[in-house]
């Protein structure tokens, strides 16, 4: 029996992640709230970008991948036959590693996801929401007068953020980052930062992260991931400092990773 | 570290060795430079050569030997007025006229006895097509050019029977002979007389027959290669699907003309010959051709652009129907237009259905009975009247000009379609 789910926005009870027959993720049990930003940590390899992506059911894409155990969002079991996995993707938004902005303009990039969910009612309104998700995303000064240009013309970092603006669009209530400074110069992944300083507390947001620096920027708590496990989980500013687990400090400190 | 690493001697790159290792490498760039050239000198030539002796027989196809008719018309039509041939009736006053009567009175008048042979069959319609375009001819005496018998048109253009030959020379020292240009070879039909054949039935015949191929084969195949590349589940029985296709694009084409024959005639009893199960048959030969290139241009969808339109809440058809078809056009396109273009020149199942059947009118429809352009350059290819060899050229330089427009469609469509990244 899962135990009760708590006030927090996500929350995961005894979640193993399974490949085919390989277990990837060993009975995992964390909570997410609204006010944070997490950071998922840990070695290539370690099940964390696994762990991101059965929380908005991407896993389901992959051939042989298989989710146990209880993840909630907002106290709704989202592997419930009841859950509809288009309106949790939608509530559930995703950044990926690599920007991938769809072949089209930056515009219809934006407008894509209102659209086929219904959410503006108008001409006026869709604009009103392009601006607006463009604006959050700080990308609207650089674009607002090329809206009509593809969205891949634009440089790495600036595809990052439309994918951002992308994600936001669609108003979700988390948004899941997978590596999403992984392809940008150190530059543009300043940028990105501020931006998920900025987006802090209005959605509840998971970054998974290699560049420990990063983890401790941006994010208010941390989880370690270790071999599909979750090794330590709590204050960033603790984690980094005072670390309870000697495989956290050692990775931390540079020992293995 | 290794112990031979250490103690390796230093490369002597200016050596004699080394000198020869670089003059090889540059011998070999130049080796494949030349033998490549060597090849696409080849195929330039041999295209040139099929274009060259196309084009030298072909073009006499286009043209006709006409001969000068003078028409009395007030005395041949013993009075007829222009009034009487135009508007509505017209059709039928010139039918009760007896026009072939009255040209081969004309011809006698003027070319002696046998002056009628001196023409073709397809010259009465000349004269009736004249007429009808320019009523007042009928109202005095005029001179018309109209084409001559095959034997003739032969024997001007070049060598020809003793007989014909003989023939043409004093027509020719007359100043009655004159080389034009051969309307009824794009608007005509087949004939006996190659002098009065046309190209028009088996275009018409063709276009027909491509239209339901395409109709038939297209999105039966556009979808197959969706669904088995974004729906199906990977397993045996797909594994199988994807195999049986592969090989029936291979199959060889007479093989799927049986199976029309087998399936569509004798079974479901469509009409023979027609065009409707020509385009049926040759939508089987060209589907596999279209699901392997759909599922190959599907394929190359970067699954990133999956992933960015389902993290954003897309349903699988939306991520279809928006993304994937949209990015996978240009490659289905140039696979659709590739197999269409095996298609147009596919003559064995076509005759396996019975489209080598004398067809002397163009098709109104899709059941009546046709033949297709490659069908009618095998069956003119096969006459044994001289006429017909100029005609086969020419028969062949429109299928090659339909081929040329669908490939410069393709190419168009491509480009129009795709995505700059």
């Amino acid at each position: 029996m899962a135990e009760t789910p708590t006030h927090s926005k996500i929350s995961t009870r005894n979640v193993n992640v399974f490949y085919g027959e390989k277990k990837a993720i060993d009975n995992v049990s964390i909570d997410v709230d609204m006010d944070n930003v997490t950071a998922f940590i840990g070695p290539s390899g370690c099940g964390k970008s696994t762990f991101l992506r059965s929380l908005n059911r991407m896993n389901d894409t992959i051939v042989g991948a298989r989710v146990e155990g209880s993840i909630f969002l907002d106290g709704q079991d989202i592997y419930a036959s009841s859950m509809d996995v288009v309106q949790l993707r939608a509530r559930v938004g995703m950044v990926f590693q690599k920007p991938n902005p769809f072949p089209k303009s930056i515009y219809d990039n934006v407008a894509y996801g209102p659209r086929i969910h219904g959410l503006a009612s108008g001409k006026a309104e869709l604009d009103q929401i392009v601006e607006s998700s463009l604006t959050r995303a700080g990308l609207w000064a650089e674009v607002k007068d090329r809206l009509g240009d593809s969205g891949t013309a634009l440089s790495g970092g600036q595809q990052q953020r439309l994918c951002i603006a992308r994600a936001i669009a669609v108003d979700p209530e988390v948004i899941l980052m997978d590596e999403p400074c992984s392809a940008l110069d150190p530059i543009a992944t300043a940028r990105i930062e501020e931006l998920i300083h900025d987006l802090r507390g209005k959605y509840a947001i998971i970054i998974v992260t290699h560049n420990m620096q990063q983890a401790a920027r941006v994010s208010q708590r941390t989880a370690f991931f270790h071999l599909g496990n979750l090794i330590e989980f709590g204050e960033t500013s603790e984690i980094f400092t005072n670390p309870r687990e000697d495989r956290t400090k050692d990775y931390i400190t540079g020992r293995y990773g | 570290m290794n112990k031979a690493a250490n103690n390796r001697i230093p490369t002597d790159w200016n050596g004699a060795i080394m000198q020869k290792r670089i003059a090889g490498r540059y011998a070999a760039e130049r080796r494949f430079k030349a033998m490549g050239f060597v090849a696409v000198a080849l195929s330039t030539l041999f295209l040139a050569f099929l274009l060259f002796t196309m084009l030298g027989q072909g073009v006499r196809g286009f043209q006709r030997t006409e001969i000068a008719v003078d028409f009395d018309f007030p005395t041949l039509t013993s009075g007829a007025t222009a009034a009487s041939i135009t508007g509505a009736n017209a059709e039928g006053a010139l039918n009760s006229m007896d026009l072939p009567g009255i040209i081969e009175l004309a011809m006698s008048q003027q070319y002696g006895d046998k002056g009628g042979e001196l023409l073709t069959s397809a010259a009465v319609a000349n004269v009736r097509q004249m007429l009808l375009a320019d009523p007042q001819l009928i109202s005095g005496k005029q001179r018309l050019w109209l084409p001559v018998d095959s034997r003739l048109d032969v024997a001007y253009k070049r060598k020809g029977e003793p007989a014909a030959e003989k023939t043409v020379e004093t027509l020719s020292q007359n100043d009655v002979l004159r080389t034009g240009f051969n309307w009824t070879f794009l608007t005509g039909a087949d004939a006996t007389d190659p002098s009065a054949v046309g190209i028009w039935a088996a275009f018409k015949g063709s276009l027909m027959t491509m239209a339901i191929t395409l109709l038939l084969a297209f999105p039966v195949g556009v979808f197959a290669a969706l669904y088995l590349e974004e729906y199906a589940p990977k397993n045996k029985l797909t594994d199988m699907i994807e195999v049986s296709i592969n090989n029936l694009a291979a199959v060889p084409s007479i093989i799927f003309g049986l199976l029309g024959l087998a399936v569509f005639l004798t079974m479901f009893g469509m009409p023979r010959s027609s065009a409707l199960v020509g385009g049926l048959t040759l939508a089987l030969m060209t589907m596999p051709v279209i699901v392997i290139a759909g599922r190959n241009a599907v394929k190359s969808v970067p699954p990133s652009i999956r992933e960015a339109a389902l993290g954003i809440g897309a349903s699988p058809v939306q991520v279809v129907f928006h993304h994937v078809l949209p990015l996978a056009l240009p490659g289905i396109l140039t696979g659709t237009i590739i197999g269409m273009a095996r298609a147009l020149g596919e003559t064995a199942p076509l005759l396996m259905i019975g489209m080598r059947a004398f067809i002397p009118t163009a098709p109104q429809g899709f059941t009546d009975a046709a033949t297709a352009l490659p069908v009618q350059i095998y069956l003119w290819s096969d006459e044994v009247n001289q006429g017909f060899v100029e005609k086969t050229s020419a028969a062949i330089i429109v299928l090659l000009i339909f081929l040329l427009g669908m490939n410069a469609l393709a190419i168009y469509l491509r480009n129009r379609f795709e995505t700059r990244w």
